[in-house]
This record gives C-alpha cells, sequence and structure tokens, in this order.
C-alpha cells in the first residue's frame, strides 16, 4: 500500500457539465502509480492525456472521482492546502519551459524554496542546477539559454525542493532530437536515483524509454503495459551524428 | 531574508515596463509635490505667527483701545478714543498680576526735517518702561527717561532708518529736528529690529515722551494701546479677567454693553492665525488628496491590466507552491513599490520646489522631516490600497493558467 505514490479512482473531468457544450475530457480513469517508476502517458492530442496528468499533479481538480498522493486524499483539499502539497511532493516539467523572463536561471530555480520554509535558497538551488549539468550558468538570463539548458533549468526547478514525483508535460516538444535525449537522459538518470517520473507525450520514440506505457484515448485507459526493455537515452544519443555525448 | 527577496523583486519588477511605471508614477508625483508644498507652506506661515508672538513675549498681552481690534500695526483709520494714559496707571497700580506696562500713543505717518533734508516716519509717544516692556531702548544715547515725561520734554530716540535718511552717517545725538512744527533734540538711536514679520521696516521711528506727544504734537488726551507684561505667564487668564473688570469699571461700562477696547494674548494670535491658515490649507490638502486618489485609481488600473499579461507567471508561481497570500503580497509590494518610489521623487520635487519659492516669492516655507514621513507613508498608503483589487484578482489565478500558451 505504501509503496503507491498515486492512487487515481474513477476519475473524470467534464468541462461545462449540463450545457450544449458540455465536454467530456476525462470519462473514467482509474491507476496507480508505484513509487520509484517511470510512467510514460501516451496519447493523441485531445485524447486527455494532459488533463489526466493536471488532475494527478493537483494543478486541477477531477469533476468525480479521488486522487490519493502518498496515501493522503487531495481531491477535496482547498487551494492553499493544494499549493503545500504541489510545493512539498510534486515537481513539474512543462513543454514551453515556462521560466520567468528577465530572472537569472538561479532565480527561477529558487522559486518553489521561496514558498517552502526551507533555508539556504542559494546553496540548494546552485547544487540542483549542478545536478542536471549546469555548473556555470547560475546568473544567465532564459534568454541566454539554448532550449534543451532552458528545459534543464526547468528540471532544477523540479528538483530543487526534493520532490517524490516529478510530471513532464511534452518536455521534449519543443527540443530538438539530441536535447530531447538529453533531457530523456537526465529523467532516466533521476528514476535510476528513485525518483518517480510521470512522462507525458505523443512521440511514440520517446515514450519507449519509460518502464511503464500507458495509453489514453477519448478520456479512458485504453493500454497499461511494462516495458520490458526501455530504452536507453544515452545510447541514442551516441548514436546522434556529430558531437559526443557531454555529461 | 525571504521578505527582502519579495521587496526586492517587487522593484525589479518596476523596471520591466518603464513607461507604464512612468505612468503609474506621475499622478502620485504631482500629488506629493502638491502636499510637500502646501504642508511646507503652511507650517512656514505657522512658524511665522509663533516667531511674532514669540518676539512680543508670551508673558505679555497688549490692550487697544476700541471693541474687536486685532493685533497689527494701527491703521490710519478714525482713532478712538476710549482709552486714557490713567487707565495705564490703575493698571499698572491695581492688577497685581502685571509686573510692568507701557502704554504707546501712534501718529504713522508724519513729516520729519533736519535742516534741508526731510523724510516721513511713524512717531510713537510711549514712556521709559517701553525699553523694558518691549525689550527695546537705546544702542548708542539715552532711552526717555521719567523726567522727560514729567516736564514734557521736546527730546527724541530716532531708530536707525530715520538716522541715515536725515543724518548719513553722521552723530545725530544733540541734534535738532522738527516733527511736524515741533523742534525735538535727539537723546539716542533705537536698538536695530531689523524687518517686522509682516515686511515693514521696524528701523524707521522715532519715540518721543508720551506726554509730549499728547500735549504738543497730536494735541489728544486719549492713548492707542497699552502692552502689558505679566510677572508670570501662567497668570494670564486671571490678568485679562481683572483688566477686563478694572476697565469696564473705571468706563463706567453698564452689563450688556461690549468692551470699549480689546484685550489681545499670545494664545488668541495664535489661534487665529491657525484657525484661518488651517481652513485654507485643508482646501489645498484636499486638492493634493484628489490628486493622489487619481493617482491611486491610475496605479490600480494599470496593475490590473499588469495582472491579466502575467496570468501566466502567477500560474507558475501557484504551480510551484505559492499560497493566495504570497501573491497577494507580491502584487501590493509590487503596488506600494510604484507609489513609494514616485512617493520619494514628490518630495525631492516638492522640497526643491519649496525652496525655489521661498526663494522667488519670499513666501516662509518650512521644511522639516515630518513632511517627508508623511510623504512617504501617504505615498505607501495609495499603493497598498490601490493594490488590493489587482492583488485579489492575482491571487484568484489557477495554477492550470501555468499551461496555456
Amino acid at each position: 500500500m505504501s509503496d503507491l505514490i498515486v492512487q487515481a479512482r474513477n476519475i473524470q473531468k467534464i468541462y461545462n457539465p449540463g450545457k450544449t457544450s458540455e465536454v467530456a475530457a476525462v470519462r473514467d480513469v482509474s491507476l496507480d502509480i508505484r513509487k520509484g517508476d517511470f510512467v510514460g502517458i501516451m496519447g493523441a492530442s485531445g485524447s486527455g492525456k494532459s488533463t489526466v496528468m493536471n488532475i494527478l499533479g493537483c494543478l486541477d481538480r477531477p469533476t468525480s472521482g479521488t486522487v490519493l498522493l502518498d496515501g493522503m486524499e487531495v481531491s477535496g483539499l482547498p487551494d492553499d492546502e493544494l499549493a503545500k502539497v504541489r510545493n512539498k511532493l510534486i515537481g513539474f516539467v512543462f513543454q514551453s519551459f515556462n521560466l520567468l523572463p528577465r530572472t537569472t536561471a538561479l532565480e527561477n530555480v529558487e522559486l518553489p524554496l521561496v514558498y517552502s520554509e526551507r533555508a539556504n535558497i542559494g546553496r540548494l538551488a546552485r547544487m540542483a542546477l549542478e545536478a542536471v549539468g549546469l555548473h556555470n550558468r547560475d546568473h544567465h538570463y532564459p534568454g541566454e539559454l539554448s532550449g534543451g539548458e532552458q528545459q534543464r533549468v526547468a528540471i532544477a526547478r523540479a528538483l530543487v525542493n526534493e520532490p517524490e514525483i516529478i510530471f513532464a508535460d511534452e518536455p521534449t516538444g519543443n527540443l530538438d532530437s539530441r536535447s530531447s535525449y538529453e533531457v530523456i537522459s537526465l529523467f532516466q538518470k533521476l528514476n535510476g536515483q528513485g525518483k518517480t517520473i510521470v512522462l507525458v507525450t505523443h512521440e511514440p520514440d520517446i515514450a519507449e524509454h519509460a518502464r511503464r506505457i500507458i495509453r489514453i484515448s477519448d478520456g479512458r485507459v485504453v493500454e497499461d503495459r511494462i516495458n520490458e526493455d526501455p530504452k536507453n537515452a544515452e545510447d541514442e544519443l551516441r548514436k546522434l551524428p556529430g558531437k559526443e555525448v557531454k555529461e | 531574508m525571504k521578505t527582502l527577496r519579495i521587496v526586492k523583486s517587487a522593484f525589479k519588477s518596476l523596471g520591466r515596463n518603464k513607461l507604464r511605471t512612468f505612468l503609474m508614477m506621475i499622478g502620485v508625483i504631482i500629488g506629493i509635490i502638491a502636499l510637500t508644498m502646501v504642508v511646507s507652506a503652511g507650517l512656514g506661515a505657522r512658524q511665522r505667527v509663533m516667531e511674532r508672538v514669540r518676539k512680543f513675549g508670551l508673558d505679555s498681552l497688549m490692550i487697544r483701545a476700541g471693541a474687536g481690534q486685532t493685533m497689527g500695526r494701527p491703521s490710519g483709520g478714525q482713532p478712538t478714543a476710549t482709552l486714557k494714559l490713567e487707565d495705564a496707571e490703575a493698571l499698572k497700580r491695581e492688577i497685581k498680576q502685571i509686573a510692568d506696562i507701557s502704554p504707546q500713543v501712534h501718529r504713522p505717518q508724519m513729516e520729519v526735517k533736519y535742516s534741508d533734508k526731510s523724510t516721513t516716519t511713524m512717531v510713537i509717544g510711549a514712556m521709559p518702561s517701553f525699553a523694558t516692556v518691549w525689550d527695546w531702548g537705546a544702542a548708542k544715547g539715552d532711552f526717555i527717561g521719567d523726567e522727560d515725561v514729567a516736564n514734557v520734554a521736546r527730546i527724541c530716540v530716532i531708530g536707525p532708518t530715520t538716522q541715515k535718511d536725515l543724518f548719513g552717517g553722521a552723530n545725530p545725538i544733540g541734534e535738532m529736528i522738527r516733527i511736524g512744527n515741533v523742534q525735538f533734540e535727539i537723546k539716542g538711536i533705537l536698538v536695530a529690529k531689523g524687518t517686522s514679520p509682516t515686511g515693514g521696516d521696524m528701523d524707521n521711528r522715532i519715540m518721543i515722551p508720551i506726554t509730549t506727544m499728547m500735549r504738543r504734537v497730536a494735541n489728544i488726551d486719549y492713548i492707542t494701546n497699552i502692552k502689558a507684561r505679566l510677572k508670570s505667564a501662567k497668570e494670564m487668564d486671571k490678568a485679562v479677567g481683572s483688566i477686563q473688570a478694572l476697565l469696564r469699571e473705571r468706563h463706567q461700562l453698564a452689563p450688556g454693553i461690549p468692551d470699549d477696547f480689546t484685550v489681545t494674548t499670545p494664545d488668541e494670535v495664535t489661534e487665529t492665525a491657525e484657525k484661518v491658515a488651517g481652513t485654507f490649507n485643508l482646501l489645498l490638502i484636499l486638492v493634493a488628496g484628489i490628486s493622489l486618489v487619481a493617482g491611486g485609481v491610475v496605479v490600480s488600473n494599470l496593475m490590473l491590466i499588469s495582472v491579466s499579461e502575467r496570468r501566466k507567471e502567477i500560474g507558475l508561481r501557484k504551480a510551484v507552491g505559492a499560497r493566495k497570500k504570497n501573491i497577494t503580497l507580491q502584487f501590493l509590494l509590487e503596488a506600494t513599490a510604484v507609489t513609494f518610489t514616485g512617493g520619494i521623487i514628490g518630495i525631492a520635487l516638492g522640497v526643491a520646489g519649496s525652496k525655489i519659492l521661498e526663494t522667488v516669492t519670499e513666501t516662509p516655507m518650512a521644511v522639516s522631516w515630518q513632511i517627508v514621513v508623511l510623504g512617504a507613508v501617504f505615498s505607501s498608503l495609495v499603493g497598498l490600497i490601490a493594490g488590493i483589487q489587482p492583488a485579489r484578482r492575482a491571487a484568484s489565478v489557477q495554477p492550470i493558467e501555468a499551461l496555456r500558451s
């Protein structure tokens, strides 16, 4: 029981309920995610995969159904309690990076710490930047970084508060293939260190790096399988022509 | 440490959209300039009155002939003949709170001649006690003596300006001058007092014995006013009551008939001045206040626009754990940072404006630290109030907004 980080039961998300414009984004999804797993959620655009992730990540509330995170019921919590859960338990990585403009990489990474009770903000943020391989980019602004570097800053931000689980919504959607594999490689490394990763993507090739693949279509889980032989992003990087792999 | 960080980021956000920040500030700047200058002018006027009262003496009071006379220079109109020299003598004799008394007779404009030179000056008939009661005696030579009053002597003491007008640099003591048709011997020169608070030259005057003034120059049997110095400023109220009772009795005023004299105390002068200045200042402060309110409305509106533009940023902050109060505080601080900065600029310009006004128009302006504090507090308050609605709207942004592109 306690090795389940996510327990979702019969979650539904319906927009404009009761009106003619009613849309069911998520019809009925139940799923458990074990601690330390690497789950890829696949689906075409509009399938409801992002909505599922937003509900599991406490960014959104289900219309009905329950979500337990680390054994705690979260679907009925008030806004500020949810904020606390997101701050302590969850890290987010978005497709468009969502870094604050005109704010240094370091300050961006510090953001979750500013809203926590932790001290030594600067030191923790610097450590997180080092963990994603950005040693000397502390005082760079997002505009001065490449897409891959920006996404790694975003991953450092997701990591900095030592969350149990990281939700990544199409993290490679805006990246070239080299940067994409670098980002996935980072996720695999973090997963190796025990972090639970939930990766939403519509690219089958990217999903194949996960250890479990869930396919969502039309608001329902249509496939849920263990990936016996996940791809290794490091290997993919080596296969790419050109530069050697950077550590 | 985190609070410092939030304050720092609030100021930093001002630099993001400089034109908007400037527009937000301008109303507050103008309001605070107005406020600073109005308050400086008010304080300046108050200081001038206080200075005047202090020079007059907090332990002194003034008795004037006629009802409803206010402090100031005697007017050139129809003189009131109700106050006699005997009244002054009776007051000194019978009112135990009075330490000393100085009755005076004023003639505002009289022609004075020395050989072929002439000038126009104020002539005052006074007693030797003038020197102590007004703290204003002779700098050179002698002041009026008791024997001069008793003998109705034709001697005078002249002010430094009058001396310069008639004699240039020469020593005038012992010289004869003509006041009206009477010859006077100059006995002394008054201590220089400079410009009066109302702008008149206090050194253009001639003092003569009060008896000489009444019998030989003006040919009258009444006096203009009496200044009394009390033994203690604390006995002011008691003294005023006794003086009024005694003068009413001497003037045989039946009950119900108003006083034919006016007693003015330093407190009354201060009160009157403050009442007049207060009404005037209230009006000006109202104008400054309206400008601040208008500035606040602009800040509020532009902040609302800023909130709609930054929904994604707010969503992200919420997604990584910001609570409603964090977001509320951030936007309140941003609004306050704008108006506070505007306030500081306004204070600086207002102080500069006050100094310029003081130099150019000679209006007394008093710039004090209270004005700086007042400006800083008011401008911050405007931001705080203007920021409430935008902050509330920002706090209600949902974390899912972070995902909008």
